[in-house]
Formats: structure tokens, C-alpha cells, sequence
């Protein structure tokens, strides 16, 4: 009878357990609200943890990897990363509808001192990119088209100790905004500044807890990233919040005057992909562009163009699928203006004809003369009216530049109010970066002169317009490709990277020059490094 | 009160088998306790989702734990059986890349979840009902619920954060073969090997990141008991 009772009590207590049916273990809390700058899975996802002893020995398994350590030095920590899914906003009537972005926060991790406690940030800003599925994050996919740029900036920042974060931008990866407000000064240093708060917030619940904010932050970002690194200081300073130091590099900054320099001819690399993903941001924006694509693109290209990019297809079979001309961004046979002023045609007309040498030297009117095409992108009609407007709206800048002329800071200016009838050139106007502000903490402006993609005249431009604060000593210039002064700190980077041209050169010959711009992007973030180490 | 034993749960089952207790000659009610062996030959998938390299995959290491069950004889050759264990703690680990980046990943226990795990079983019963040597076989359905489903923290790590998992609950067939052993009138003993099949589909859920994998168990389980008729 006891025996019995002690059976069933042992049965009676399995029972017990299985009515309960005992906990399960939590994920992250998910966020309730869409307001900018919220993280939306708390804590955030942690997609690769690498060790110091990893991460050395991954890098050590390329040839490209190799190049980046012995530019960048060997990791001092080993680097977590962590996908942050956070709210931002898209552009158009205002208010800008909210949207889900994606980005990466890196964490330095080990036993150095450098690598835990009280770290400082790097905001990060990527460059131009056409795939869809572009994150930043992603340092253990090496087929996601992110994952170089991913390995950088751990490379040069967080292995050396700083925290790093990097939107992956809308419009990309988990964003359904459907296309990329590109080059949108505005909308991206929203952005910027949201991954910042997100990031933020994730910092508080990594696997490293004790590794912490310390206050003090860096903006930095190549290409399109250093347009949007120049925007987010600016917005940050107009907002009263510090930033401790920023290095825009190579950067879109004066687009009015960029934006001319390519329709008088001077024809960039990556100018078919830039175009439509320009028209297709500010039209979204702003929707003063075009009434249909036609208006700017051949009919060979116009349909779908204004959803074509940021694309998941490769730019290779684009490319092939005839999507987009390699290079031709406007006619081989060049039109001309006909408003019937006839200095108004004249003036147009020697802008509208391809660029020759001399005044350019032979390679420079070489690389211009692969912008032009039969299969071409822009349609004549497009192309003259954007120049008969520059004619009569002009940009000083880029005036100054045609004309042969020295930049300073009295002829550099955008104008005031200028009634541009070209919807693309206000739009440039609207977002260039110059004019109504300077930056109140120390910035180092990095490029090189050969850049066949983003021109230098970017940053000569920003310079000039800068000539007081470049004298004082708060803004600083480094042409990667001038000749090294010998005492400066980034004379070796500059004797570096010419020596790497120079390879290339040897390697390639003259289309070498085509990949500049990609080249000097970790030179340009090794010099941020260094300019950030002396602005603790 | 015959159709009620049939009709009512485990819980019940045993409140009847209680009130059976005070019946003075052994009576159609079997209760046995004893001892599960459990060996998971379970298969998984490779697990799939956003940034899970391929070939990762999991092994559920063997169990044992406390057999209950409650047998009701129908006929001299008819028994239907209602078992299951004490859920016991089950521990997934993983099979794979050593490490994922620099978190260890093969070999650690990533996860742990209880079963409760009860199977009804029609057995026949060979001989004679005066034998005390008897072999039987049954067949049945097992169903499977998982409770308390935690991801260890190595399973974080290797997860990436903290980690929810799912795994629905599974039918399944279930089939047994064993040997009964006559004591006396009141006792016998028991042993018996059974196999049952269950399905479920894995999900870890990191920060909104779901990874899944088809996990087919077909638990073989020895049991060896003793039961108490009433």
C-alpha cells in the first residue's frame, strides 16, 4: 500500500512537470515604435565574431587580404560584428515616410588595452554601390558584394580599437524603400545619424558589455560615403551635437560643378551607373527631373531605368542584358544647341563637343572619350538643355576650372539664388555641399589628383571654399598622388599608393588609371586613422 | 467505468489506477515503473537561413530516464499500454565547423529541451495466460510535445544572440516488442524495446533571424520494468 502511494506520486510529479511544460529561452525584444534612430531587435544580431589570432590569419589567406594588412598593420583586437535593423526615413513630401534599414556595428574585442572599456566610434559611410543586396555586416559571406569593404573598415578601425558603424544605406539589403536617395544630403545623414542611435543602443547588450562608448566620434566614408560623411557633419553641427573629428574622402562634394564638369564632356568612370541612380533619388525626392524617363535617357535605355538600381542582378549582366551602356553616357556624335542666342549656342556648343587635348592631356581626353558612345545613355536633347542652363546659369566653379583659372575662395561660391531650369542641376545645387556652413572641429579632406571616377576638383573645390579654415589649420588637404612632402605624416600613404599605381600601370597600362579611385580608398582610410589618432 | 479508462487522460488514468488500489486480487490494471534508455537516431537537415554556413548540423545525445505506464488488460491476449518517461533533458549539440569565426561550434551543447513524450500502445500478447513467460508486440502513436526549450549560452554564441527555439510537436507511429516475467500474481517484470517516429521542424529565432532544420527522431528506447497488477 505505501509502495503504491510512493508509485504514484512519482507519476503524479512527471504529470506536474509536463502541465507546466517548464520555460523557453527568449530572443531579442522586438521594437514597438518606428521613430528614427530605434533599433529594431534588441539586442542586435551578432553575425561573426573573429578573433584577433582569426581575423589575422583570414586576412593572411588573400592576396587582397595580405595588401590590407600591411596597409592597415596587424589587428591589435579581434572584432565582433553585429547586424542592426533600425528606423530611418525615405525621402518626398514631407513627412518622409519611415523605412527599415540595416547596417553593421563592429565591436574591438581581446585582452589589449586598446580593445575594451571606454572606446571611441567611427560612423562609417560606404561607398556607391549598385547591389541590392549590398550589407556591410556581412564579413563571413565572401560572395556578398560588401564584404571587402567590410573587411576594411575592421581592418583599419575596429581591429585597431575603434567601435565602427556602418549604415548599409536605404534602399539596400533589407530596405523596401525600392530605390536609394543617392547623393541626397539630406535623407543620407539622417541616416547616418540613426545608425549611430541604433548602434547605440545595441552597444549596451553585445557579448562584450564592458566595452563601451567613450563619447567621442569620427565620421569617415569613401566615394559616395565621403558625400555622405561631409553631410552628416553638417547635419550634426546644424543639430548642436559634437563631432570630434571627421575625413570625407574622395566624396561628390560640389556636385553643381561636378554635375557640369560631366555634361561638358569630362565624362567620369561609373557615369552610366551613377546616372540613373542620381535621377532616380532626386526624382523620388523631388520629382522635378523628368515627366517620363525619356526626357533624359535614348530610347534605347529610358524604360525601367527609374527602377533599375540598386538592382540583386549583377552590373556584369546588366550590362550584357543591355540595361545600361558600359561606358557611353552620351553621343559619339555630339549635338549641338540651337536656342537661336546665338552667343548662347556659341558658348554651348565648344562644351557640348567632345573634350580634346590640348587643354586636356592626351590620357585625360582618352578616358573622356569612353564616355561617348552610338549606344548611349543620356539623349541629345537632355544633354544640351543641362548645358544651355549651365551657359546661362553658371556655375563659378566649374567656370573657373573650363576657363583654365586658379580656385579661391571668391570664385567658388554657388550663387545665391539661381533660376536653373534644369530640375537635375537645382537638385545638385539643392544638395551640394557648399555654402552656409564649415566645420567647426577638425577634418582632413584625402583624394588623389588622378581620380578618374570622382574627380579631385571635389575636394579643391571645398577647399577653396574653405581657404580660411585650411590656413588655420582645422581643415586639411592630402592629394594622395602629389608628390610626398617629405616631413608629413601621410608622405608615406602618398609614397605607398603611388607605388601601387605604379604596379598597376606596369601591370595594365593605361587603363590602370580606370581603378584609381577604388585603389586609394584604404590609403585615404589609413590616413583617416592616423588624422583621427591626433584628435583624441 | 471501462470506457471512461480509454477515454480519459493519463492524468485521470492514474487517479483510476489509484482508486484500483484498494481492490484486494490482482484485477486487469497494470502499473509499471522502470527505467527508459533512450537513443535518438535523429536526423537532422543542415541548418538553413541567413548567416548559417553550410554544414552546420546537430546530434541529440541519448537520454535515459523514469519509464511510467499504466496497461490495461482487454483480453487474455490484448493489452493497451499507456507510456511515457519523465521529460527528460535533452541535449542537442552541434556537428559541424569547429569553430564559427572564433566561436567553438562542433561538439558544444547548443541547446537542451524536455520531452513529454506519451505513447499509446495496442500489444498482443503470445501464450497463455498462465505462462509466466510472455512475449508481446504492440503498435501505436506517439506524441511528442518539447518543453522548455533553452539555447545554452554557447548555443548564443554560436547563434549570435539570444535565442528562442521551436519545435512543434509531433505524431507519430510507434511500435514495441517485450518480454513479460511472471513473479507472482501481483508483480512481473518487464522488458521491452520500442521505436517510435517523430518529425519536428527546428526554428532559432536570433533578433528576428530564423534558422530551421527538418529534424526526424526515431527514438529506440529499452525499457526495463516492473509493474504492479490490480
Amino acid at each position: 500500500m505505501l509502495r503504491k502511494i510512493r508509485v504514484l506520486g512519482v507519476a503524479v510529479a512527471a504529470l506536474g512537470l509536463a502541465a507546466c511544460g517548464g520555460t523557453d529561452s527568449p530572443t531579442a525584444k522586438v521594437a514597438t515604435t518606428n521613430q528614427r534612430g530605434t533599433l529594431v531587435d534588441n539586442p542586435a544580431l551578432r553575425v561573426a565574431s573573429l578573433n584577433q589570432a582569426d581575423f589575422t590569419a583570414q586576412l593572411n589567406a588573400t592576396a587582397s587580404g595580405q595588401q590590407l594588412l600591411a596597409l592597415a598593420g596587424t589587428p591589435a583586437c579581434g572584432v565582433d560584428f553585429y547586424y542592426i535593423k533600425y528606423w530611418t526615413v525615405g525621402t518626398g513630401p514631407q513627412p518622409a515616410p519611415a523605412t527599415m534599414v540595416s547596417g553593421a556595428l563592429m565591436v574591438p574585442t581581446g585582452s589589449a588595452p586598446q580593445c575594451s572599456g571606454s572606446r571611441p566610434i567611427v560612423l562609417y559611410a560606404h561607398g556607391t554601390t549598385t547591389d541590392s543586396t549590398y550589407n556591410i555586416a556581412d564579413i563571413a559571406d565572401t560572395s556578398n558584394a560588401a564584404n571587402s569593404e567590410s573587411a576594411l573598415i575592421a581592418a583599419v578601425f575596429a581591429a585597431q580599437g575603434y567601435i565602427v558603424v556602418a549604415p548599409n544605406y536605404a534602399g539596400y539589403d533589407i530596405s523596401n524603400l525600392g530605390y536609394h536617395p543617392y547623393l541626397n544630403g539630406v535623407q543620407n545623414s539622417e541616416d547616418m545619424i540613426d545608425a549611430l542611435a541604433a548602434a547605440r543602443t545595441a552597444l549596451l547588450s553585445t557579448f562584450t558589455p564592458g566595452t563601451t562608448d567613450s563619447g567621442k566620434l569620427y565620421v569617415t566614408g569613401y566615394s559616395e560615403g565621403g558625400y555622405v560623411a561631409m553631410a552628416t557633419v553638417k547635419a550634426m553641427q546644424a543639430a548642436g551635437e559634437v563631432v570630434t573629428a571627421a575625413a570625407p574622402s574622395s566624396g561628390p562634394y560640389a556636385l553643381e560643378a561636378f554635375g557640369d564638369a560631366i555634361f561638358f564632356g569630362q565624362v567620369n568612370i561609373g557615369s552610366t551607373i551613377f546616372a540613373p541612380l542620381t535621377t532616380t533619388s532626386y526624382q523620388k525626392a523631388y520629382g522635378n527631373v523628368y515627366t517620363q524617363t525619356s526626357d533624359v535617357y535614348s530610347s534605347t535605355y529610358a524604360s525601367g531605368i527609374d527602377t533599375l538600381l540598386p538592382s540583386a542582378t549583377s552590373l556584369a549582366t546588366l550590362f550584357q542584358n543591355g540595361k545600361l551602356p558600359q561606358t557611353a553616357l552620351f553621343n559619339s556624335t555630339t549635338p549641338t544647341s540651337s536656342t537661336g542666342n546665338a552667343v548662347l549656342d556659341a558658348a554651348a556648343n565648344q562644351l557640348l563637343a567632345k573634350p580634346s587635348s590640348p587643354p586636356y592631356s592626351a590620357s585625360e581626353a582618352a578616358l573622356f572619350d569612353t564616355g561617348f558612345g552610338s549606344s548611349y545613355l543620356v539623349n541629345d536633347k537632355y544633354r544640351v538643355g543641362y548645358v544651355d542652363d549651365a551657359v546661362i546659369n553658371p556655375d563659378q566653379a566649374e567656370m573657373t576650372l573650363i576657363g583654365g583659372g586658379t580656385l579661391n575662395s571668391s570664385n567658388v561660391a554657388l550663387a545665391a539664388t539661381s533660376p536653373d531650369a534644369n530640375g537635375l542641376r537645382q537638385d545638385f545645387k539643392l544638395n551640394d555641399m557648399r555654402g552656409g556652413w564649415a566645420p567647426q572641429e577638425p577634418m582632413l579632406l584625402c583624394g588623389g589628383d588622378q581620380d578618374p571616377t570622382v574627380f579631385f576638383q571635389n575636394t579643391q573645390i571645398m577647399a577653396a571654399e574653405w581657404s580660411p579654415y585650411v590656413q588655420g589649420g582645422l581643415v586639411s588637404v592630402l592629394d594622395l598622388n602629389a608628390a610626398p612632402v617629405a616631413g608629413s605624416p601621410f608622405a608615406p600613404l602618398q609614397v605607398a599608393l603611388q607605388q601601387t599605381e605604379a604596379q598597376l600601370v606596369a601591370a595594365n597600362g593605361a587603363a590602370a588609371v580606370q581603378s584609381y579611385h577604388t585603389t586609394e580608398a584604404p590609403f585615404c582610410m589609413v590616413a583617416a586613422r592616423g588624422f583621427f589618432a591626433k584628435v583624441p | 467505468m471501462q470506457k471512461k479508462i480509454v477515454t480519459l487522460g493519463v492524468g485521470a488514468a492514474l487517479a483510476l489506477a489509484a482508486s484500483g488500489a484498494f481492490a484486494d486480487q490482482a484485477g486487469p490494471n497494470d502499473f509499471r515503473l522502470g527505467m527508459y534508455f533512450v537513443h535518438y537516431e535523429a536526423q537532422a537537415d543542415d541548418i538553413s537561413g541567413p548567416y548559417a554556413p553550410a554544414g552546420l548540423n546537430v546530434h541529440v545525445d541519448n537520454v535515459e530516464t523514469l519509464y511510467v505506464a499504466y496497461v490495461r488488460s482487454l483480453s487474455s491476449h490484448f493489452n493497451v499500454e499507456l507510456a511515457f518517461g519523465y521529460p527528460p533533458l535533452t541535449k542537442t549539440e552541434g556537428r559541424g565547423p569547429a569553430k564559427l569565426g572564433s566561436v567553438p561550434y562542433n561538439g558544444q551543447v547548443i541547446s537542451t529541451a524536455r520531452w513529454v513524450a506519451p505513447t499509446l500502445l495496442v500489444e498482443y500478447v503470445f501464450g497463455s495466460p498462465s505462462s509466466r513467460l510472455r512475449p508481446y508486440v504492440g503498435v501505436g502513436v506517439n506524441y511528442t510535445k518539447f518543453v522548455a526549450r533553452q539555447s545554452t549560452a554557447a548555443g548564443n554564441a554560436a547563434s549570435g544572440g539570444p535565442t528562442s527555439i521551436s519545435l512543434p510537436a509531433s505524431v507519430g507511429p510507434a511500435a514495441t516488442a517485450g518480454l513479460s516475467y511472471e513473479v507472482n500474481d501481483r508483480w512481473h517484470v518487464y522488458a521491452s524495446y520500442s521505436v517510435a517516429q517523430v518529425n519536428s521542424k527546428l526554428t532559432a529565432n536570433t533578433a528576428g533571424i530564423l534558422r530551421t532544420s527538418e529534424v526526424h527522431f526515431w527514438p529506440n528506447t529499452l525499457v526495463v520494468s516492473a509493474g504492479y497488477s490490480f
